[in-house]
């Protein structure tokens, strides 16, 4: 077994080189690492099986360099449960992706709980936190930019496989709204850093809770059963809990006010924020050429901002859809705030308008119920029922948020613009990556024309 | 002599014992005693047997008729008992059989001490326990506290003679003003909680009917009155009392009049009385309230309890519907996690369907409005604030539905109480008055009157169920006992599974998340014995992935059928489930430390 994690590490390189690519957290997709540099290495676990963090410099070809955070576990033999996150081979050793390895992520509660610091990479419990140790260690799905282990019915650790420099926005706005005694959050638990760089962030589970997406598109699948009732009359109406999900996030919103402050974007930062709607757009179209039929009218909806007199702004979720929210059995909860994915670590941190969450919202009811009848033959019948669950549900989610806060449909032009900035943006991306459900964002778009 | 105040000859009580048929030196009017009556033997000594019972509400006029005048009666009940042993149920709840003008469903109770002539007499009733008890059967009544009938001896002695014995039984005034912070229960009929009486000239208090006056508690003597015809039935052999209406015994200005603190003392010398003189019989709260307020009811948890055994959860039962409509599982989790600890010697009373409507109370005024129109298509099905349906037709004669609600009331906490003539999925008729759709005479055989009674069809006292899908000659006894897939065939190897398992009734409850809206999935666990249940709330097949961790490499063995499943391994354990199915497993026999949810 070795004891040198750096060596480890540097000894995998052609195989990290081989493997990175195939991950869907490698962000320079396309392009195979051209070198791979360790910049911190810690042996966290030793013995068969050994578990190595490393925060290591990746430089692609034809793009930058990019940190990221790798798990690699450790044995001499491979057992069949983790011979499909195998790595390479170090020595007599076989390395692989030890996020799969419950054996070895739940010696991962323990650094937390007992606070350990090695080689500079701190697992540092919440101040006040006594974690519960003992408890078995669970990999969930894959997702975009983290792995998350859940430990027993207890906690969720997010670890950040692309660190970023720079406060954590996750992070930070979790703490804030957690002191401010948010119960639409879920409580912060631990954090692991390096060097400023946070590469992890634990967190209460919320281990009997649903997302608000699969909950939704419950309510929406028992309406097209049926054809021929209104998304009223169905057993599986959703209203109920639009109105909630409303009010949840308007209560977010007057937290994160509260205790970051709001302010008012002046008229002539309207301006240059309208600028960079329509820069968007640019280079939107320039990607997707059937968004050509819809540009003087979303255009003339971004230029009617011109004419406020200002907006208000300040912290807000950044990335809100049904798929950010959990239902519980004490009501909704907000996860993810990290900001939005494609904006760059600078640009999360901004402040914006909170109709952006609202927009977010309003645009994911229309995606809950139209992605059913996504990539078939258009059926009328229940493309009318479908859209009229769509309008159900987001008047009764702003009449949740407006019995909270301000209503959002009284900035009718900026909630406009803003939906259709979204849209704008969703076309984009199902042009890239789902084109059978292209035709979501479009129609929503034909529609607002 | 009769004494003129007792309205005897209009209740049918003449020449049977009855309170009242006489008065003593001191103005007492006398009452039937229990060294009057034989003794029924006792039921197997359990003390918690009501932890792990199945309860069956019976109704005695819709159940069997002896003696073909058209009624049911408790003879009648008696003659049927094998079935019930056979069904396998361990209680009958019995709603009130006592003397009654009958003008509240038996509520309106007008001698404690007499049971309704048309069911039989005392001698009848002790039969029955009797025979009950033979049989492993146990047998409660309702006994209602809070008030009696205007008919009933006491009030009248009350409102005739208000400075005789009597005279304070009752909550008199001058006016009506006092306690105007307590609510009106039945908004329908009543108007006030204050009705003038022009015999005494004075208003009297009654928190249901006007024709049902509050006693009044205040008043030591009535006190001691009721604990003597508590006596008078756990003398004769009953298991116990359900204590209907038990919040609104005391008045206070100021408050809303229900749950003070009073009322618990009295409930406290109540219990004091059973655990006493008759260990082993049981009190049940009926206290239509959310779980928070309920749990009152079962007295302070340092003694384990000491109140009453039992209480019903009300708000379980419109969410079970609700749930199901909404293909969610929140609104049971919802409630669930809103259920306290109870003292570890008591236990829930749950139930989908009793002679009640389906109760919409403890629902908000959105879901409520939610409710009638999924539930109650035609107004008519509406009563009060409630539904007044039967379980089949409010599943639209579902079986598979009807299967699964049975499955969740036979597998949540508490002990599950059946609603007679569900068990076979009779029927309702709507166009009965009142809350009678949901009484109609139990059905039996194809035969005439579906074999509940000998009389004339026109003679009975409702209508047998007659219509193409409900009615008797499709939906009876003596059909399904001949068919093993019917749904009594299913019901009864359903309570034979619960029997042998007694985390059903004794373990704790342990939700388990899943990612799936529709699946409500949890753990029962009473030490060795661990039951997972798993029930899909949408119509349609879904698959559940569970994180069953803690029970890595044992085998869930499935209940009815014994089949084993694949072993627990690393991975969230997934299942698939047919459109509103449902499963229970037992997952293992050894022990383990497992984590707490």
């Amino acid at each position: 077994m070795t004891t040198r994690p750096r060596h480890v590490v540097a000894a995998l390189a052609d195989d990290l080189a081989e493997w990175l690519p195939r991950q869907r957290w490698y962000a320079a997709k396309g392009s195979r690492p051209a070198r791979i540099d360790v910049r911190a290495a810690a042996q966290l676990g030793a013995g068969d099986p050994a578990l190595i963090q490393a925060l290591v410099d990746v430089t692609a070809e034809g793009s930058g360099t990019e940190p990221y955070q790798l798990l690699i576990g450790l044995r001499s033999e491979l057992p069949e449960h983790l011979a499909h996150a195998g790595i390479g081979r170090v020595g007599g050793d076989y390395a692989y992706e030890a996020t799969q390895d419950p054996e070895l992520m739940a010696l991962l509660l323990d650094l937390m709980a007992a606070g350990r610091e090695t080689e500079g990479i701190s697992w540092q419990p919440e101040p006040g936190i006594r974690l519960v140790t003992g408890l078995r260690a669970r990999p969930i799905g894959v997702e975009q930019s983290n792995t998350s282990i859940i430990f027993g019915y207890h906690y969720i650790l997010k670890l950040f496989r692309r660190p970023t420099p720079g406060p954590n926005r996750d992070v930070e706005l979790h703490r804030a709204l957690f002191r401010a005694g948010s119960e639409q959050v879920a409580e912060p638990v631990a954090e692991v850093r390096w060097d400023g760089l946070v590469l992890g962030f634990a967190q209460r589970y919320l281990a009997d809770s649903v997302e608000g997406w699969a909950a939704a598109t419950a309510s929406v699948r028992d309406l097209l059963a049926e054809g021929d009732l209104f998304a009223a009359e169905v057993g599986g109406d959703f209203a109920g809990e639009a109105g909630r999900l409303g009010e949840a996030l308007a209560t977010v919103h007057l937290d994160l006010a509260r205790v970051l402050g709001a302010e008012r974007m002046p008229a002539d930062a309207v301006g240059a924020a309208v600028d960079e709607l329509h820069a968007r757009l640019d280079r939107a179209l320039a990607r997707v050429p059937e968004l050509g039929e819809h540009e003087p009218m979303v255009r003339a909806a971004f230029d009617a901002l011109r004419g406020l007199d200002g907006v208000d702004v300040q912290q807000v979720h950044g990335d809100l859809h049904l798929g950010q929210t959990l239902r519980t059995t004490t009501g909704w909860v907000l996860i993810d705030f990290e900001g939005e994915p494609a904006a760059s670590p600078a640009d999360r941190l901004r402040t914006r308008s909170p109709l952006r969450d609202v927009a977010g919202m309003l645009r994911s009811f229309d995606y809950a119920a139209l992605h059913l009848l996504a990539g078939t033959e258009p059926d009328r019948q229940q493309l009318t029922r479908a859209l009229e669950w769509a309008d159900r549900n987001r008047e009764a989610f702003c009449d949740g948020y407006a019995a909270v806060a301000g209503d959002p449909r009284e900035q009718s032009a900026l909630l406009r613009a803003l939906e259709l900035d979204k849209a704008v943006y969703e076309v984009v991306y199902e042009a890239g990556h789902r084109p059978d459900w292209l035709d979501i964002p479009l129609a929503a778009l034909r529609r607002a024309g | 002599m009769t004494h003129p105040a007792a309205p005897d000859a209009a209740l049918g009580l003449e020449g049977i014992p009855h309170t009242g048929e006489g008065l003593t030196a001191d103005g007492h009017l006398t009452e039937p005693q229990s060294e009057d009556f034989d003794h029924a033997r006792q039921a197997p000594e359990d003390p918690h047997w009501y932890k792990t019972a199945v309860f069956y509400e019976v109704l005695v006029r819709a159940f069997n008729d002896s003696d073909g005048n058209g009624t049911g009666d408790l003879r009648g009940l008696a003659d049927k008992l094998d079935y019930l042993q056979w069904l396998g149920v361990d209680c009958l709840w019995l709603p009130p059989f006592y003397a009654s003008p009958l003008r509240d469903g038996g509520y309106d109770i007008s001698d404690f001490r007499a049971i309704l002539p048309e069911f039989g007499t005392v001698e009848d009733f002790v039969y029955l326990l009797d025979q009950a008890h033979k049989r492993g059967i146990r047998v409660i009544t309702d006994l209602v506290l809070n008030h009696t009938s205007d008919a009933h001896p006491w009030f009248q002695e009350s409102r005739n003679n208000p400075e005789g014995p009597y005279g304070d039984f009752y909550v008199w005034s001058d006016n009506d003003e006092q306690y105007a912070d307590a609510r009106i229960i039945f908004v329908d009929t009543e108007t006030s909680n204050w009705t003038f009486d022009p015999v005494r000239g004075q208003f009297y208090w009654h928190r249901f009917f006007a024709h049902q006056p509050d006693l009044n508690y205040e008043n030591p003597e009535v006190q001691e009155a009721m604990l003597d015809v508590l006596r008078f039935w756990l003398d004769l052999g009953i298991d116990g009392f359900r204590l209907d209406a038990v919040p609104y015994l005391f008045e206070e200005e100021g408050t809303n009049c229900e749950n003070l603190p009073r009322t618990h003392e009295f409930l406290r010398r109540c219990r004091k009385v059973v655990d006493d003189e008759y260990p082993g019989r049981v009190l049940l709260a009926e206290a239509n309230q959310w779980p928070a307020d309920v749990v009152e009811y079962f007295g302070d948890p340092a003694t384990g309890g000491d109140e009453c055994h039992m209480a019903f959860h009300f708000p379980l039962m419109p969410r079970i519907f609700m749930a199901v409509r909404r293909e969610s599982r929140f609104p049971i989790s919802e409630i669930l996690a809103q259920t306290p600890a109870i003292p570890r010697n008591a236990q829930w009373g749950i139930f989908l369907r009793n002679h009640d409507e389906l109760t919409l109370e403890m629902v908000t005024d959105e879901e409520r409005d939610y409710m009638y129109a999924e539930y109650a298509k035609d107004p008519r099905m509406k009563a009060n604030i409630g539904i007044r349906r039967r379980l089949a037709p409010l599943l639209d004669n579902d079986r598979n539905q009807q299967e699964l609600f049975t499955a969740l009331l036979l597998s949540l906490p508490g002990s599950p109480v059946l609603y007679y003539g569900d068990e076979i999925g009779m029927g309702d008729n709507i166009w009965l008055g009142d809350r009678d759709a949901v009484r109609t005479p139990m059905q039996w055989s194809p035969d005439r009157n579906a074999g509940f009674s000998r009389t004339d069809p026109g003679r009975l006292y409702l209508p047998v169920i007659m219509d193409p899908i409900y009615g008797f000659q499709a939906v009876n006894v003596e059909a399904q006992m001949n068919n093993t897939s019917s749904l009594l065939h299913w019901t009864r190897r359903m309570l034979q599974v619960r029997t042998q398992h007694t985390a059903f009734g004794l373990g704790d409850f342990a939700e388990l998340g899943s990612s799936n809206p529709s699946v409500l999935a949890y753990l029962r666990r009473h030490g060795d014995d661990v039951i997972l249940c798993v029930n899909n709330l949408s119509r349609f097949p879904q698959p559940v992935e569970l994180d069953l961790a803690p029970y890595r490499g044992r085998v869930p063995m499935e209940l009815t059928g014994g089949v084993r499943f694949p072993a627990i391994g690393e991975l969230p354990y997934l299942l698939t489930l047919p459109g509103h199915g449902f499963y229970w497993f037992q997952i293992s026999t050894r022990t383990e430390e497992v984590e707490p949810v």
